[in-house]
Order: structure tokens, then C-alpha cells, then sequence
């Protein structure tokens, strides 16, 4: 029967990430095409929030107490007990999401248990095997692959899944773990937060980023009051965040983020391809800029010629006159 | 200090140009390569602390042999000297194989760290560095926004990006440390650093140098396979607006309203 | 920014030049192109860029490693000028006159002289300017008026030079002077290393140019300035032949600039063409937009193999090499002017205003027919090797 596991991910607050409940929904999706069981695998000093939470996506979740976790960096510990877990079931799959906790499990675990990996996925479907979707070539491509091996490792992508609770919560078992860590651990010796750092941005359904047309980081208000009033994200393009106006944490492009929101508004972006890459496949695409002939409107729904600050502000006095 | 950095040859993603061969694998004659550019990140941290400590840096690639030209501007940002390890049989190598290859190459060396990018413009995975982490027992850090080794107390600090701001991790050394941009722009190669690159060494390493079997960990042994390609669906016509900025904006809003944006 | 420009062709360069050329064209793009607006309107000399090209190295490039350059060789130099003229031509002529400033020394100088004067010219903290123009002196080079007058352990120079590049930023100047007027008419010039200041040398005033605005053209008064003999380079009279094999390796890099202008140019055309629609289409598909865009291409190409094929025969010590100069720049020259002025075509109005490079670029390729010999003077040296009166 094929398995498919879960590698549910803490916050830091000990609550489940909603990344990992997306990844949770794709996998009963799958286990139910493929006639299989889908569980969850939490490991943390104190599981049982996450492993609770995580529950009410699948029927099945092991929730592994490891209390020399704490003050560690979690994913190589999680990555060994989670092969413990695994045990000796060589044919399932784990299904983790691509954010840099997940994918540093990801690699840990496909040296632990000799699996392959398929990383950044948008899609994912049972053929009677596993047919993974990813984008190639800053999208130029969407490829379908599959896995010569029985068992494989997908990290899958932030939005590319809608989470859905099951119709009834699931079990959550406990267990120690099992055996010792033989990888060694590394030391926390702080946790420091910024000013300014925000929610993951892959995250987000909505996203107004702001490019080189902002001119500065009093220009990236605007952009703020937008995200706000829209419920979303602010995003950057690398011109801003290398100019210092904004941080890293908000890049999206080739050498940042990756997203795929619902909504992309783009001002002052050019739309050149290292930015591109990062925002392409988002639904709605919407750009203000000064320039019609600037490579985003090539890839735009709607491009509004103008000045990003009269637009943006107009824009902002039309929503808020909705909801007022 | 001896710092070894992975690098990866790519198909330039400014030609625009890479494809896919009818194997289904990366068709690397499509497009000149160049350094994978992330890799860039890590040496330049590399070649920063090693003028600060002392010590040299070593770079490590598994590729065709034309990887010894790719490497040779990484040579001239000033890496010290190259490994190349290469083989006919690792053509269509996974990334399982990647790793172990790597992880023997390593096995070769002594070092204090190993840098490897933040993932590839040819593959993007970015998982390859925790696997050999892994095969090698090395303490791993990932997401590394600063990297400050201690060489006499044997062990590096990295601030390590979180979604509210970053951890400081501590390891012992030798550690594999994964790099993102946030370290600091790569270097251009001075001129003279392109003139000395020519006569810096890169070794040559087969897979029978190594022990290793090419049935067992090159492309005949793939763990994954690309089935179907297709270009992604086209995107719609581009509505634009020019006009005052109210009508921007009444544009802007009766669109998100009809898709039930807002 | 820099357009996407068509990629340059590499087949006949080592991998080596491509590299540097390639980080050279980088370099341009990142750091030099964002200033080349700013500084045809401030008409400021680019201080930030000579520091910039000193500390990667680009001012090195045409002096021996074992003094501290990179030791690259003539078509090396000239791929560095030609990928910095691209973007700016005023840039590019830093790196064109410490090359040309500094050829009668590397090519006559002493191993004292060279030892003592290269180090500081390769590491860019010092630029070196040519001194051989004058007001009455142009073409017709052989007619100088400065004088050098023995004293004792010394020479006295007096006069005045015009419209030399670089003349009031340099610290090193490199003198051309009559010693011996009655010698035969080449054998009347001896050459020197001023280094400046100096007691009696001035900077009288800086031209206003139509074009590589951000570059001083400077007249120099030289009022019994005091030289050593062991300044000269080379014998006394030496200075005409030291002049004329100047040329031979400073023309390339002229014609090296030219032709980084005409790819400029075209680069900024094609970008244009590409994007700007006019009755429902982009302009590049209408024919006679594509037509020039095509002649533009080709012409470019051919003055750039033309300089590649001379650099290659002047470096490989051909006797010919005076006419391979001239050919190289005489073409450059004239493409750079044609295809800069197409360029502007190919932009109409927008072509004509400072928001757009190419107005300027067709300024500045102006003087690539101007200076370094005008392009008649071109025409003379090559009629000359071709119907043997060796000169």
C-alpha cells in the first residue's frame, strides 16, 4: 500500500505551519488516488500543538518528543527521526514543503534512506506512480517527473495547494525516539528578531512589491498602506532590497523568492527576467509604470502608464472609498 | 584556513537558451556555461575570510570536462587552486548521486568549511548540501546570512535567516555551511587574477579515482526521470491604460473585483 | 541600464581574452554606463571611474607584469577600451591615453625609466597624458615650436601644447620638443617625462568640446621647465620615430573606442526597435528600420575584425604595421559616425534629446575622426605604404 508521509513543520510558537497543512491536504489527495494512507510526522521538543493542529489534516500523525532538540537547529535532528519513523518502509514517499527548513530535510533524509528528490514542485498527481510538476528554466518550461526508485522525497511549493481540513480530526500518536542521533547537532545559541521582518512572503495570497520606480525606502510606505488595505505582502524587487530600502526577506526574483500569489502588483518594476522568474506565474498580474514599452507588460493582465505614487495613491483613496 | 566551495558550471540564464535535450536531460551544448551564480555568493565569503584568516580556498565541481573553463573565473576571483571531478558515466546524474560524489571528492580533502550556494539556476533543488552534510557528518548551517569562523577555538558562528530575523548557530569545525546572497556581492575578477588563473592547478578526478562505481552513481542510476515537458499556458493579452490617475485606479479596481480579489 | 545587446562574437579570441573582456563588459555595464549621462552634462572628469578601472586592474593592462601590469597584449588592450566605450567613450579614454601617453616609454624608455615610472602608470594612481599637438602643430606634426634646450645636466623646455587629453589630471606628461632645428626635418624631435607639477608648467585652460565632455582637453604652457636629461627617452632626435610608433599601437585603441561607440550605438537601436510600436507594430519589422539596423550590424562586425586582424599583424612586429593602424582607424572612425548618426535615425525626436544615450554617443564619435590623426591623415599613410614612400 503506498504511503505517503508528511514532515509537518513547527513554528515557533510551537503551532503547525500553514505550509505544512497545505502539504498535509496534497498528500490525503494523493493516498486517496492511490488507494494508500497519508500520515504526519512532527518531531520537536514538544510536539503536540504542531502534531495536534496537523491532525485535523490527516487521519495519522506521529508526534516524536525530542527534547534535546531544543535550542538546536531542527532539521537535522527532525531529518534522522523522522528516517526512524520511516523505519523500514523504503516505498513511501515524504512530501515536505520547499521552504529552508523543509528542503534542508529534505536533503538530510535522501542521504539517510538513499531516496531521490524532486524539490520546488507546483503540482503533484498519482499515475500509479508519482508525477511531479516543477518549473524549469525560470519557468520557461513546466516538467513532469516521476521517480526510478520506489520511494521518493517532493518538497512542494507554498500556494500551489489549498489547505483543507479532513472531515474528522485524526490520531496522533506519540512516540520517543528511537535509537541515538548520530548527526550532530548545532547549537542556537540565539534567536534575534528585526524590526520589519514579516510573515513568509511565499506565503501570501496578495503581494504589492515595489521596484527601482520607488526611488527610496520613504517610497516603500506607499507600498505599505497598498499591501495593508489589501490584506497582503509587501514584496522588492533586487534593485530595492540591494539599495538598502527594503529587506532581504522581501525579494522576490532569481535570488530571492519564489511566489505565486493570487494577486502580484507590481510598481516601478521593469519586469526584467531575474524578477520575473520570481512573480510569473502568479494569477492576477497587475503593473504601474511610467513606461509602456517595459518588459512586464509583455506578462501583465493590466498595465497602468503612469506615475507609480499618483496611481498608488489614487488606487489607495478607491479601495479605502469600498470598504468605507 | 582552507575553505572548499562547490561550484556548479550552468547554462548562462542571461542567453535565455537552455532546453532540454530528446533524452529529456539539460541539453549543456545549448548555451555557454558560466559559473552557477549563486556559487558566486559563496566563494566571494570564502575568499573574504581567507584574506582575513589566512588559508586558501579549493574549489569542488562534478561536471563535463569543459567544467575546468568554467572554472577558471572562479579561478580568478581567486580560489587557489580547482577540483574537477568528471566522468562520461555521471552524465544525467540526480542529485543522490551528486551528493555522494561530492561527499567522496570531500572525503579526499581536509578542510575547516565547505560553502555550497544557495540551491542552482539549472535545477534549483538547493537540497544537495544537507545530504552531504549528512554522508560526511558534517554539523550543517544553512541559510547563512553571516559567517564568522573562530579558527583558534575550532568553530564558526553563522547567523542563520528566520522568517522574524536570524538564528545564531555555533559548530565545531570542519561544518557545511549553505550561503545566500545576503553575505555580499561576488567580486569581478580583477584582471590580473584572470591573467594568474591560467596557471593555477585544477585536479582531475574519475569516478574509479574516487571508488566509485559508475553503475551504481551515474546517470544510469538516476533516481528520478523527467517524463513530459511543456511550456507553461500563455498568459492572456495585456489590457493597458494610460490616462489620469483616477482611471488607473478605477482600472485597477474594477479588475480585482471581477476576479473577487476585493 | 544597458539594453540586452546582441552577444559578441569570440571565435578568434582565447578563452583568457574573453574572460577579460568579458569582466571588463561587465564592469562597464554594472558601474560605468549609470554615469555616462552625468558625465557629459557635468563635464566633470570621472574621478570615481579612474579609481574604478585602477583598482580592477583595467589601467594595468598595457604595461609588463613584471612591473606591476597585467601585461596584456595590444587586442587585449583594445577589447578593454573598445567593451568601456560602449558605455562611455570619456571612460574609455582613460584607459586610451594611459596607453598612448605611456607607449614612447614603453617603447624607447631605459630599464631605470621604465622601473621608476611604470609602477605608478600601472597601478592607475598615476595618469600620463601625450604631448605632442600644438596650435600650429596638428597634422602636420613635424612643425612643433616647443623647444628643449640643453643646460648642463638638464634641458629647458618652453612652449605651449593643445588640446591634450587628460593634461590637467595627469601626473606625468610626456613631452614632444625640438632639440636639434637644424637636423633634418625627423630628426629635429626629441621626447621627455615631465612629471607635473613642476616649476613653469601650467594648465593655461581647458577646451568646451561637442562630444567626450567629461574628458579635459587641456593647453599646457611649459615656461622654462626643467627637465633632467635623464628624462629623455631615448637620443636626442629620437622623437619623431617614437611618435610615429606611438601611433602604430595607439591608433588600434582609438579604433578600438570607435567601434565600442558604434556597438553602443546599434545596441541602444536594436533595444529601441525591439520595443518602440508605431501603427500597430514594432518599428524593427518596418524594412527600412531593419535595413539600417542590418547595414548598422554588419558594418560595425566588419570595422571590429578589421581592428582585431590589425592588432593581431601589428603585435607580430608586421613592417606594415603604420598602414594596419591607419586602415583600422580610418574605418572605425567613419563606422562609429555613420552608425551613430543611424542610430539617432532610428530614434527620431527621441533620438535628438538627452533622455536617450545617442544623441550623445553621436557626439562623442565625432573625434574618433578627429584625433590620434584625422582620418585624412589616415588616407595619406596608407596611399603612402601602398605606393612606397616609406615616411
Amino acid at each position: 500500500m503506498p504511503r505517503f508521509w508528511v514532515v509537518g513543520e513547527p513554528n515557533a510558537d510551537g503551532s503547525i505551519s500553514k505550509l505544512s497543512t497545505e502539504v498535509a491536504t496534497l498528500a490525503r489527495t494523493l493516498a486517496a488516488a492511490a488507494g494508500g494512507e497519508a500520515v504526519g510526522v512532527v518531531v520537536a521538543a514538544e510536539p503536540d500543538r504542531a502534531a495536534g493542529e496537523l491532525a485535523a489534516y490527516l487521519p495519522r500523525v506521529v508526534a516524536v518528543a525530542d527534547p534535546g532538540i531544543a535550542r538546536h537547529a531542527w532539521s537535522v535532528p527532525a531529518a534522522e527521526r523522522v528516517a526512524a519513523v520511516l523505519g523500514d518502509d523504503a516505498d513511501g514517499h515524504v512530501l515536505l514543503g520547499a521552504g529552508p527548513d523543509g528542503r534542508d530535510v529534505a536533503g538530510t533524509l535522501a542521504a539517510l534512506t538513499g531516496r531521490g528528490v524532486l524539490a520546488n514542485a507546483t503540482a503533484v498527481r498519482w499515475e500509479s506512480r508519482l508525477v511531479v510538476e516543477m518549473g524549469a528554466f525560470g519557468g520557461k518550461l513546466v516538467t513532469s517527473s516521476g521517480f526510478t526508485t520506489p520511494g521518493g522525497i517532493v518538497t512542494i511549493r507554498p500556494n500551489m495547494v489549498t489547505a483543507e481540513p479532513s472531515a474528522a480530526a485524526g490520531v496522533v500518536e506519540g512516540r520517543s525516539p528511537a535509537g541515538d542521533a548520530a548527526l550532530p547537532r548545532v547549537a542556537v545559541m540565539d534567536s534575534v528578531e528585526e524590526a520589519g521582518a514579516a510573515a513568509p512572503i511565499e506565503e501570501a495570497r496578495i503581494i504589492v512589491s515595489g521596484g527601482r520606480g520607488v526611488g527610496g525606502p520613504d517610497g516603500f510606505e506607499l507600498v505599505r498602506e497598498l499591501a495593508a488595505e489589501l490584506g497582503g505582502a509587501v514584496g522588492a524587487t533586487r534593485a530595492a532590497v540591494d539599495s538598502g530600502w527594503i529587506p532581504y526577506s522581501q525579494q522576490i526574483g532569481q535570488t530571492g523568492k519564489i511566489v505565486k500569489p493570487q494577486l502580484y502588483i507590481a510598481l516601478g518594476i521593469s519586469g526584467a527576467i531575474q524578477h520575473k522568474v520570481g512573480m510569473q506565474t502568479a494569477e492576477t498580474i497587475v503593473a504601474v509604470n511610467r513606461d509602456p514599452d517595459a518588459p512586464i507588460a509583455e506578462f501583465a493582465d493590466l498595465l497602468v502608464v503612469g506615475d507609480l505614487f499618483d496611481v498608488g495613491r489614487a488606487l489607495l483613496v478607491a479601495l479605502r472609498e469600498r470598504t468605507g | 584556513m582552507h575553505i572548499v566551495v562547490l561550484t556548479k558550471p550552468v547554462p548562462d540564464p542571461a542567453a535565455a537558451a537552455e532546453r532540454l535535450g530528446p533524452d529529456m536531460r539539460l541539453d549543456r551544448a545549448a548555451s555557454p556555461a558560466v559559473v552557477n551564480g549563486n556559487d558566486e555568493y559563496a566563494l566571494e565569503a570564502a575568499l573574504k575570510l581567507v584574506e582575513a584568516h589566512g588559508g586558501e580556498v579549493t574549489l569542488l565541481t562534478m561536471a563535463p570536462p569543459g567544467g575546468a573553463d568554467t572554472m577558471r573565473k572562479a579561478l580568478a576571483m581567486g580560489a587557489t587552486r580547482g577540483v574537477l571531478v568528471t566522468d562520461p558515466a555521471l552524465a544525467g546524474a540526480c542529485v543522490r548521486s551528486t551528493d555522494e560524489v561530492l561527499a567522496a571528492a570531500l572525503r579526499e580533502l581536509t578542510f575547516d568549511l565547505v560553502f555550497s550556494g544557495f540551491d542552482t539556476s539549472d535545477g534549483n533543488a538547493g537540497v544537495v548540501g544537507a545530504a552531504i552534510a549528512a554522508r560526511l557528518r558534517l554539523p550543517y548551517l544553512s541559510n547563512a546570512a553571516k559567517i564568522e569562523p573562530e579558527p583558534d577555538a575550532g568553530l564558526v558562528r553563522v547567523r542563520r535567516i528566520t522568517p522574524t530575523g536570524y538564528d545564531v548557530l555555533e559548530a565545531p569545525m570542519p561544518a557545511l555551511v549553505v550561503c545566500t546572497q545576503v553575505l555580499g556581492e561576488p567580486r569581478y575578477p580583477t584582471l590580473k587574477g584572470i591573467m594568474s588563473a591560467r596557471s593555477k592547478e585544477i585536479a582531475s578526478r574519475s569516478l574509479a579515482d574516487l571508488g566509485l562505481d559508475g553503475a551504481r552513481v551515474g546517470g544510469a542510476a538516476a533516481t528520478t526521470e523527467v517524463l513530459d515537458s511543456r511550456k507553461p499556458p500563455a498568459r492572456g493579452a495585456t489590457t493597458v491604460v494610460r490616462g489620469s490617475a483616477a482611471e488607473g485606479a478605477a482600472a485597477i479596481v474594477s479588475l480585482l473585483a471581477s476576479r473577487r480579489l476585493i | 541600464m544597458h539594453p540586452v545587446s546582441i552577444p559578441p562574437s569570440g571565435h578568434r579570441l582565447t578563452d583568457e581574452q574573453v574572460l577579460l573582456r568579458d569582466t571588463v563588459r561587465e564592469l562597464a555595464d554594472a558601474r560605468i554606463a549609470p554615469r555616462a549621462a552625468d558625465i557629459d552634462r557635468t563635464g566633470e572628469f570621472p574621478e570615481d571611474i579612474r579609481r574604478l578601472l585602477a583598482d580592477h586592474d583595467v589601467l594595468g593592462l598595457p604595461f609588463p607584469a613584471e612591473h606591476g601590469g597585467v601585461g596584456g597584449d595590444l587586442l587585449t588592450v583594445c577589447l578593454a577600451i573598445e567593451q568601456i566605450a560602449r558605455a562611455c567613450t570619456t571612460s574609455s579614454l582613460i584607459l586610451a591615453v594611459q596607453d598612448l601617453g605611456s607607449l614612447p616609454l614603453r617603447l624607447g624608455g631605459s630599464p631605470e625609466q621604465l622601473a621608476r615610472w611604470v609602477p605608478p602608470l600601472a597601478s592607475g594612481e598615476t595618469l600620463i597624458c601625450f604631448g605632442l599637438t600644438e596650435a600650429e602643430a596638428g597634422s602636420d606634426a613635424a612643425a612643433l615650436r616647443t623647444t628643449a634646450v640643453r643646460d648642463g645636466d638638464d634641458y629647458l623646455i618652453n612652449g605651449t601644447k593643445r588640446f591634450i587629453t587628460n593634461g590637467s589630471v595627469a601626473g606625468l606628461v610626456t613631452v614632444f620638443a625640438v632639440t636639434n632645428p637644424d637636423a633634418p626635418r625627423h630628426r629635429r624631435l626629441s621626447c621627455f617625462v615631465v612629471e607635473v607639477p613642476t616649476e613653469g608648467f601650467r594648465v593655461a585652460r581647458l577646451e568646451h568640446k561637442m562630444g567626450i565632455r567629461g574628458s579635459p582637453t587641456a593647453e599646457l604652457e611649459l615656461t622654462n621647465v626643467r627637465v633632467p636629461a635623464a628624462n629623455r627617452i631615448g637620443e636626442d632626435g629620437d622623437g619623431w620615430t617614437l611618435a610615429m610608433r606611438t601611433f602604430e599601437r595607439s591608433r588600434p585603441g582609438i579604433a578600438a573606442q570607435a567601434v565600442g561607440i558604434a556597438q553602443g550605438a546599434l545596441d541602444a537601436a536594436v533595444d529601441y526597435a525591439r520595443q518602440r510600436k508605431q501603427f500597430g507594430q514594432r518599428i524593427g519589422e518596418f524594412q527600412m528600420i531593419g535595413a539600417m539596423l542590418a547595414d548598422m550590424d554588419a558594418q560595425v562586425e566588419a570595422a571590429r575584425q578589421l581592428l582585431y586582424t590589425a592588432c593581431e599583424v601589428i603585435e607580430a612586429g608586421a613592417p606594415d604595421a603604420a598602414r594596419w593602424a591607419a586602415m583600422c582607424k580610418l574605418v572605425a572612425g567613419d563606422t562609429a559616425m555613420r552608425v551613430t548618426t543611424d542610430a539617432v535615425q532610428v530614434f527620431g525626436g527621441y533620438g535628438y534629446v538627452d533622455e536617450f544615450p545617442v544623441e550623445r554617443m553621436m557626439r562623442d564619435a565625432k573625434i574618433t575622426q578627429l584625433y590620434e590623426g584625422t582620418q585624412q591623415i589616415q588616407r595619406l599613410v596608407i596611399a603612402r605604404a601602398l605606393l612606397g614612400r616609406g615616411d
